[in-house]
C-alpha cells in the first residue's frame, strides 16, 4: 500500500465521521460537488478533523485551496514526508 | 460535568450507542450517551461529532424548556450555533437558534422588518468581540480622549439595547471585549493610558456599568482567559473565514453561555450536596478521629481548607449546603464542632445526613426536606463509585467529576458553572452581605497609604496556645520549614517539641492569626527557656505572610508577659545567622533590646523587663489566652 493509499483510507474514515455517512468512500477526483453537505462551513469542520487525524496544521492558504480529495492526499503526503 | 471523553474513540462509541438508542426510539437514552461523552473543553471535532448526533435527537422528547435564541455577530458563528444547541440542551433547554446573516448586527436590530423580529427570540446574543469595539485611540492620546472613545463604543451598544428593548421582550446577552493577546506596543498596550488593552479594559468596565436590567454582559474576556489567551484566536481561521476565536474553544464558549442562560431563566442549581471523608477533609473521620484527619496542616490539609472556603463562599452567595455522608452521625459532626481548621460549621449546613443508607436515597431525602427538585442539586463526592451510583439513580442531579488531588477540587466545582446567575435577587440577603464585604475590602485596600489605619482596619485577632495534638504537626512544620523569619534556625522533631513543652524550665507557645478577610492559620512558634532571672528566646519562627503587621510586637508583648509570670527580670534574645535569615538580623535592635555579646554570626540581646512597663504598640488583639503550663 502506498502512502497515498494509506492516506486515502484514513481520509475515508474522516469523511464518514464528518458527513455522518458510512457509505462514503473518497476518490482522488472527488470534490465538494460530490458530497451534498460539503459546503464552505462543512469544509472547515472537515479540515479540522483532517488536521486532527493526521496531526498536522494546514496554513491559511492551504485551507482554502483544497478543492478536491486528490490535492488533499498530496498535501498530506508532503506534510508526512 | 458527567463523563470524560479523552479520546475520539470514546465519543465515536458514544455516538454509535446514541444512534442505537434512537433506533429504539429512546431519545432520552441517546441524549444521556452524548452528554456523558463530551466536556466543554473538548476540541471542535469532538463537539461537532456530538452536535451532529444530537441534531437527530427529538428535543421535545427530553422534557426540556423551549428557548428561542438569536445570535447576532460580526464574525462567523455558524459552527458555534450547532454546538450551542447541544450545550443548551445540557443546561435544560430545547433551543431553536436563529443566526442573523454575517455582519448584519446593526441592520438586524434597527430594521423592524428584519428576520430577527420575525423569529421573535427570547434571548438575543450580541456576539461581539474586540474587533467590533471601536475603542482604539492614537498612541499618546490623553485620558479624556480614551474615555471619549470608550464611551462612544459603549454608546453604540446601548443604542442597540434600546432598539431591542423597544421591539422585543428578550434577554440580551452582550459580549464584552476579549482582550487580544498580541499588540505592537507589547506591555505598553496595557500600561499606557492610551494602550489598546487599557482602552478595552475600560470599555469592559463601562459596559457593565451601562447595562440596564434585561441586558447581561457575557464575560467573553474571562472565557478567553480561562481557555488560554495565547491560543484563544487562530488567525488562520480569521483570515480564511472570519472566525473570531479558535474553533477548538467552541465548546467552552457554548457551555459557558448555556450555563449563564440557565441562571438567567431560573434553571441554575440551588443546593450543593457534599460528601465528608476525603471531600471536605483528608482521611476517614471514623478511623482517624478529629485530630487525625488532614485539614489545615500540610499541602493537602490546606487544599481541603481552600475547598471549604470556596463552598462557604457559595453558601454566602445563597447556595444551600447539605451533607450526605456514610458515617456515624456523631463522628461526622465532630470536626464541625471541634476542629479548629474547619471553615464550614454545622449552622452552614441546611440538611445533615450521616448514616449508612445509600447516597441516592439520602440525596432524595435532602431534596424533599428542602422542598426543591432533584434538578436543583449538585453532588460532590471524591468516590467515583458513589458518583456513578448517583448519576444512574438520579440522572437530573449534577454530579461533579472530582479529580483525585484535593488541590483541584475548587476548579472542578467552579468550572462546572452550576450556580451561574445574571443578577442578584432581593431575597438573597446573604449574597448582598457578601458583596458588601467585598466593597469594604476594596475600600480598605485603597486606604493603605495610612499604615496605622490599614492595620487597625484589618481587625487582627490572635489566639495564643500551647502544644496539642491539633497544632503539633504545624508547630513542628513551622520550626523545620521556616527559613527567613527564624531567629536561631532551630530544627526540632515533633517528639522534641513535645518534650520541651512539658519540661519545667521551657515552654512552647504558638500564635494563630485571623483578620477580617480570613484565617491566616498558625503563624508563629516560640520556645522560651528560663535560666535564673533570665527568660531566653530559644526559638522564634514566624510565617513571612504576616510580616509588617505588628505581629512581632504582639509576640514580644507575649514574651514579656510570660517572663513576668515566671518572675524573670530580663528577656534574652538570640540571633544565629543562616543563609536566609538576614531579614530578622535587626529584629531585637528594632524592638529596643540592648546588645549583650557575640558577633555578626551569632549575637545576643537583653531587655530589662522593668524598662518596658507598657510593652510594644500592636494592632493585634488577643482572643483567648490559654493558661500557661506552670
Amino acid at each position: 500500500m502506498t502512502v497515498q493509499d494509506d492516506i486515502t483510507a484514513r481520509l475515508t474514515e474522516v469523511f464518514r465521521d464528518v458527513f455522518d455517512d458510512d457509505e462514503l468512500t473518497v476518490f482522488p477526483a472527488m470534490t465538494a460537488k460530490d458530497v451534498d453537505e460539503w459546503d464552505s462551513l462543512m469544509h472547515i469542520t472537515l479540515v479540522l478533523a483532517v488536521e486532527k487525524e493526521f496531526a498536522v496544521k494546514l496554513n491559511a492558504a492551504e485551507v482554502g485551496k483544497l478543492e478536491n480529495v486528490g490535492q488533499m492526499v498530496e498535501l498530506l503526503a508532503r506534510k508526512a514526508a | 460535568m458527567h463523563g470524560t471523553a479523552d479520546s475520539a474513540g470514546g465519543s465515536k462509541a458514544a455516538v454509535a450507542r446514541a444512534k442505537a438508542a434512537l433506533a429504539a426510539g429512546d431519545h432520552a437514552g441517546a441524549f444521556a450517551e452524548l452528554r456523558a461523552a463530551i466536556r466543554p473543553q473538548d476540541d471542535f471535532t469532538e463537539q461537532a461529532r456530538i452536535a451532529r448526533a444530537f441534531a437527530k435527537v427529538d428535543a421535545d422528547a427530553l422534557d426540556l424548556r423551549p428557548l428561542k435564541v438569536a445570535v447576532l455577530a460580526g464574525s462567523t458563528v455558524d459552527h458555534l450555533a450547532d454546538v450551542l444547541r447541544f450545550w443548551l440542551a445540557a443546561s435544560g433547554f430545547a433551543a431553536e437558534i436563529y443566526l442573523a446573516p454575517y455582519d448584519t448586527v446593526a441592520q438586524s436590530v434597527l430594521d423592524p422588518a428584519s428576520g430577527l423580529y420575525g423569529f421573535a427570540p427570547q434571548v438575543v446574543w450580541l456576539f461581539s468581540t474586540h474587533r467590533d469595539v471601536g475603542a482604539a485611540v492614537e498612541p499618546g492620546a490623553s485620558a479624556a480622549e480614551v474615555e471619549a472613545a470608550v464611551d462612544a463604543a459603549v454608546a453604540e451598544r446601548t443604542a442597540l439595547w434600546q432598539a431591542l428593548a423597544e421591539r422585543l421582550d428578550a434577554l440580551v446577552l452582550q459580549n464584552n471585549a476579549d482582550i487580544p493577546a498580541d499588540d505592537p506596543f507589547g506591555n505598553l498596550a496595557g500600561a499606557a493610558p492610551w494602550g489598546l488593552r487599557t482602552a478595552l479594559r475600560l470599555y469592559n468596565a463601562r459596559l457593565v456599568a451601562a447595562a440596564p436590567a434585561g441586558v447581561t454582559v457575557f464575560d467573553l474576556d474571562h472565557v478567553a482567559g480561562l481557555w488560554g489567551r495565547a491560543r484563544w484566536t487562530d488567525p488562520r481561521y480569521w483570515h480564511h473565514s472570519k472566525h473570531a476565536f479558535a474553533l477548538d474553544a467552541t465548546g467552552t464558549v457554548a457551555a459557558a453561555a448555556a450555563r449563564l442562560l440557565a441562571g438567567a431563566m431560573g434553571l441554575a442549581r440551588k443546593c450543593l450536596v457534599l460528601d465528608l471523608d476525603n471531600t471536605l477533609w483528608g482521611g476517614v473521620i471514623g478511623d482517624d478521629g478529629v485530630a487525625g484527619i488532614a485539614l489545615g496542616t500540610g499541602a493537602d490539609g490546606e487544599a481541603f481548607v481552600a475547598f471549604q472556603r470556596h463552598v462557604k463562599a457559595l453558601k454566602e452567595r445563597g447556595v444551600i449546603l447539605a451533607v450526605v455522608s456514610k458515617n456515624e452521625e456523631a463522628a461526622a459532626r465532630a470536626p464541625f464542632e471541634s476542629h479548629p481548621d474547619m471553615v464550614l460549621r454545622l449552622d452552614d449546613i441546611a440538611v445533615f445526613r450521616a448514616n449508612w443508607s445509600n447516597k441516592a436515597d439520602n440525596i432524595q431525602d435532602v431534596a424533599e426536606t428542602l422542598s426543591i427538585g432533584l434538578e436543583s442539586l449538585v453532588f460532590v463526592d471524591d468516590n467515583p463509585a458513589e458518583r456513578d451510583l448517583v448519576r444512574r439513580a438520579l440522572p437530573t442531579v449534577e454530579v461533579i467529576e472530582l479529580p483525585e488531588d484535593p488541590a483541584y477540587f475548587v476548579e472542578a466545582l467552579a468550572r462546572a458553572g452550576c450556580f451561574e446567575a445574571v443578577a442578584f435577587s432581593v431575597e438573597d440577603r446573604r449574597r448582598a452581605g457578601y458583596y458588601a464585604d467585598n466593597a469594604k475590602r476594596v475600600e480598605l485596600k485603597r486606604a493603605t497609604v495610612d499604615m496605622d489605619g490599614y492595620l487597625g482596619g484589618l481587625a487582627m485577632v490572635a489566639t495564643v496556645g500551647g502544644v496539642d495534638a491539633f497544632h503539633l504537626p504545624r508547630i513542628a512544620q513551622l520550626i523545620n520549614k521556616s527559613n527567613q523569619f527564624h531567629l536561631t534556625g532551630t530544627r526540632l522533631t515533633e517528639r522534641e517539641v513535645e518534650r520541651l513543652a512539658s519540661a519545667g524550665d521551657t515552654e512552647v507557645f504558638h500564635v494563630r492569626l485571623a483578620d477580617r478577610f480570613g484565617d491566616n492559620g498558625l503563624i508563629a512558634v516560640l520556645i522560651l527557656r528560663r535560666d535564673g532571672e533570665d527568660l531566653h528566646v530559644d526559638t522564634w519562627a514566624m510565617s513571612c505572610r504576616v510580616l509588617g503587621r505588628t505581629v512581632e510586637e504582639f509576640i514580644a508583648n507575649e514574651i514579656l508577659a510570660r517572663a513576668r509570670r515566671r518572675g524573670c527580670r530580663s528577656v534574652v534574645g538570640r540571633y544565629v545567622k543562616s543563609p536566609k535569615n538576614a531579614l530578622v538580623a535587626g529584629l531585637y535592635d528594632r524592638l529596643g533590646f540592648v546588645p549583650l555579646d557575640g558577633d555578626e554570626d551569632e549575637r545576643r540581646w537583653s531587655l530589662a523587663i522593668a524598662d518596658r512597663p507598657d510593652g510594644w504598640k500592636t494592632h493585634v488583639r488577643v482572643e483567648t489566652q490559654e493558661t500557661m503550663k506552670a
